[in-house]
């Protein structure tokens, strides 16, 4: 097994980019499973499981993790390869908040007990990992977070209640932020600690979203006991460990598949509707379109930084802005443009791909998810123009 | 043709003998030159031709560095930020047309050779009427950007190129002065003497289209850095106001608007470098121009709001700057004529 991880990952990283995305382009033809192409909403775990297993078997479930690990120690340009065509596919997106989000942070932070003990579980899918970071008084102040968990004997005993939790009802693992003392400087006395799900105290509660989902999650902690070992990192260390993982979900979130596809629904609306013979739409359309391309090309020249840099700064959080408020101006002219049909619960007769008010709510949350363009916009103003505090 | 990786090592070393131009002094010379005729420094010409800027576009047979869009939009960008004026990047990209007998004068920055083209308001309307018959032309270009200072015309004309001569009998000249302290000609041909030019004229105009959208890149950087500097430093309610929420928030949708210009621009450059299709680089320069025009009309009109009253004088360089992407957004096509060419071009709302 190992041997053959061994020559996966030296195939991999002999490949051009080029050449890698390629190969990942066939490979995906060749072996996603069609029943689930282009999902309308993101998969149970169940139902993805599938994918998920043929991504890990081939080495490419955590690309950038080291060899030793389970990975294929590939590049961060080869690991968005992968994102890129996945999406550009159609294939369903996987609960990747294990090998993007938990797995590189015990990789850098666990001990090696923890890396063996959950690792493997998430490259099987025996564990699937969920966040808990969000509070109902702890949003953008994340560092407010007040959920505690308090040391007793050989335990964590954890009290409070933790929310948005994306999925929370498909995980069998939480990692998450806890207040484990009470500092001057809130971001001080909070660890991270892993959870899990099935332990008596435990109780997930889903919430009906405005689209009519009900993938976000409550959840809440009555005297929860978690073994000691459970912690992350030092005590009360746990918001640095957070936050220096950030720079892919920026990233990601500023792919500009998602404002690609809309735009060309938006196109084809246009046509069904005799919309663009209007010159005044014509001039918003094109206006969105030079949106839309020179997106991709700004997303293009980060890539190409990332190359050479290999990290990922704060710069990146205008890639999430600008796409996901692109991504609201798109649907939004949709609606525009449908005119009564706008309204409808369910997509057009004409076609089952123009749905603008699904659309509509799909892009909505955006701009909240993920740190809301108002806390990027903070990041930007400080951290990149170095305006003052 | 060089690669892309030449291509951008080029562009940086152009960066870089281009600095001086951004000068201190240089706004000094900026504001000298205000609304005089011709406008621009000779000196300075000589001093740019000394740096090779003309023969950047020749190849090297003839005299030049066989430099490509890139690079071009990578001085153009600097001669922006710097708010150098007159027909730089016009007489740069019309040098390969140039008659050969010409070709040494323009590259040693003897001699000034601007295109005239246009003969009414907007730029993507009907073919040129001026003619030329027997060596003699005859019509009217209008909007010649600093034609006071040239000393040859190439123009247009429904039978192809002509070189002109200032000098020529026949051809008279008439100025009107722009906000940004330069002039547009006009010209008036009658039975002009003039020599008949090979060459097609179509691809330079979309090169100094091109080469504006990034000079306008480097004025509405240059804009954006003095308002950062300015809320970094003036308090009020006992703070920097740079550290407001609201203006932080503005200066973040600012700079976002700066990088995807410059991200239009830079593949742009290589659409025009690369091995591309007429129709393709159109709608590459109609998507950079339409882009550098509403981004640098905002961030230069925003820095003036984030200076307060400051920026409403004319001491304050501010101004400056607005008043230049004041005029550079509205030559070689707006914003809203470069999308409707571009809906043109690419069938959007053909009759099916």
């Amino acid at each position: 097994m190992i041997m053959d991880r061994r020559q996966q990952a030296a195939g991999d990283a002999a490949l051009s980019d080029a050449e890698f995305r390629s190969a990942v382009r066939e490979w995906i033809a060749a072996n996603y499973p069609l029943d689930v192409r282009n999902p309308p909403r993101r998969l149970r775990f169940a139902d993805a499981r599938p994918w998920y297993s043929k991504l890990a078997e081939r080495g490419w479930l955590a690309p950038r993790w080291p060899l030793e690990q389970g990975g294929l120690g590939l590049s961060i340009v080869k690991q968005l390869i992968l994102i890129e065509e996945q999406e550009a596919f159609g294939a369903a997106r996987i609960n990747d908040m294990g090998v993007v989000m938990i797995g590189p942070l015990l990789i850098r932070f666990g001990t090696d007990q923890q890396r063996a003990r959950f690792l493997p579980s998430i490259l099987s899918g025996d564990h699937r990992w969920c966040q808990g970071y969000s509070e109902p008084n702890a949003g953008s102040d994340l560092a407010s977070l007040r959920t505690e968990a308090v040391r007793d004997g050989d335990d964590w005993v954890i009290n409070g209640q933790k929310i948005w939790t994306t999925r929370g009802g498909d995980a069998n693992w939480m990692f998450g932020l806890f207040r484990t003392s009470a500092t001057p400087k809130k971001q001080d006395g909070i660890s991270f600690i892993l959870v899990p799900m099935g332990l008596p105290g435990v109780q997930v509660r889903p919430i009906l979203d405005i689209s009519g989902d009900d993938e976000l999650c409550q959840v809440f902690f009555d005297d929860v006991r978690v073994p000691a070992t459970n912690l992350v990192g030092e005590v009360d260390q746990g918001w640095a460990i957070a936050n220096a993982l950030l720079g892919l979900e920026r990233v990601s979130l500023g792919l500009p598949k998602y404002s690609a596809y809309s735009l060309s629904r938006l196109a084809e609306l246009m046509e069904v509707t005799g919309a663009d013979q209007d010159p005044a739409i014509r001039d918003r359309y094109v206006q969105l379109r030079f949106d839309l391309d020179d997106h991709i090309a700004l997303y293009q020249s980060f890539v190409d930084e990332l190359k050479e840099t290999g990290v990922i700064g704060p710069g990146a959080s205008i890639l999430k802005i600008h796409q996901t408020e692109l991504y609201q101006r798109i649907t939004e002219m949709m609606l525009a443009v449908a005119g009564e049909d706008a309204g409808r619960l369910m997509p057009m007769a004409e076609d089952a791909g123009l749905f603008p008010a699904g659309q509509f709510f799909v892009a909505l949350p955006t701009t909240i998810y993920g740190g809301s363009s108002e806390v990027q916009r903070n990041i930007v103003a400080t951290r990149v123009l170095g305006l003052p505090r | 043709m060089s690669s892309t990786v030449e291509r951008i090592e080029n562009a940086r070393l152009i960066r870089e003998s281009a600095a001086f131009v951004v000068s201190a002094d240089r706004l000094r010379k900026v504001r000298a030159a205000r609304y005089q005729i011709p406008g621009f420094d000779q000196g300075d010409w000589r001093a740019f031709a000394d740096l090779g800027w003309f023969g950047l576009r020749l190849p090297e047979s003839r005299g030049g560095t066989g430099f490509g869009a890139t690079e071009l939009c990578a001085l153009a960008e600097q001669l922006g930020s710097g708010l150098v004026s007159g027909p730089v990047l016009s007489a740069i990209a019309t040098a390969p047309l140039a008659p050969d007998e010409w070709v040494d004068r323009v590259v040693g920055g003897e001699a000034v050779v601007i295109p005239a083209w246009q003969e009414e308001r907007g730029i993507f309307g009907e073919p040129p009427r001026t003619h030329l018959c027997a060596g003699r032309l005859s019509g009217e270009k209008r909007y010649v950007p600093m034609a006071a200072g040239a000393d040859a015309f190439l123009v247009t004309t429904r039978d192809g190129l002509a070189f002109v001569a200032r000098d020529a009998p026949g051809l008279e000249l008439s100025t009107d002065l722009l906000q940004d302290g330069s002039h547009f000609g006009t010209l008036r041909f009658v039975d002009a003497p003039a020599m008949a030019v090979p060459g097609d004229f179509g691809g330079v105009r979309e090169e100094i289209t091109l080469a504006t959208a990034a000079y306008l890149l480097g004025t509405m950087r240059k804009a954006f850095a003095l308002a950062a500097d300015y809320l970094a430093t003036r308090e009020q309610f006992g703070r920097p106001i740079g550290s407001f929420q609201s203006l932080q928030h503005r200066m973040c949708d600012l700079h976002i608007q700066i990088e995807l210009t410059r991200a239009s621009v830079r593949r742009a450059a290589g659409v025009l470098d690369d091995d591309s299709t007429a129709e393709q680089r159109q709608l590459a320069v109609s998507r950079a121009k339409a882009r550098a025009s509403d981004a640098a009309m905002l961030v230069t009109r925003q820095a003036i709001q984030l200076h307060g009253a400051i920026g409403y004088t004319d001491e304050y360089d501010a101004g400056l700057y607005l008043r230049k992407a004041l005029v550079l957004a509205n030559v070689h096509g707006s914003a809203i004529q470069h999308r409707t060419r571009f809906a043109r071009l690419s069938g959007l709302g053909a009759t099916r």
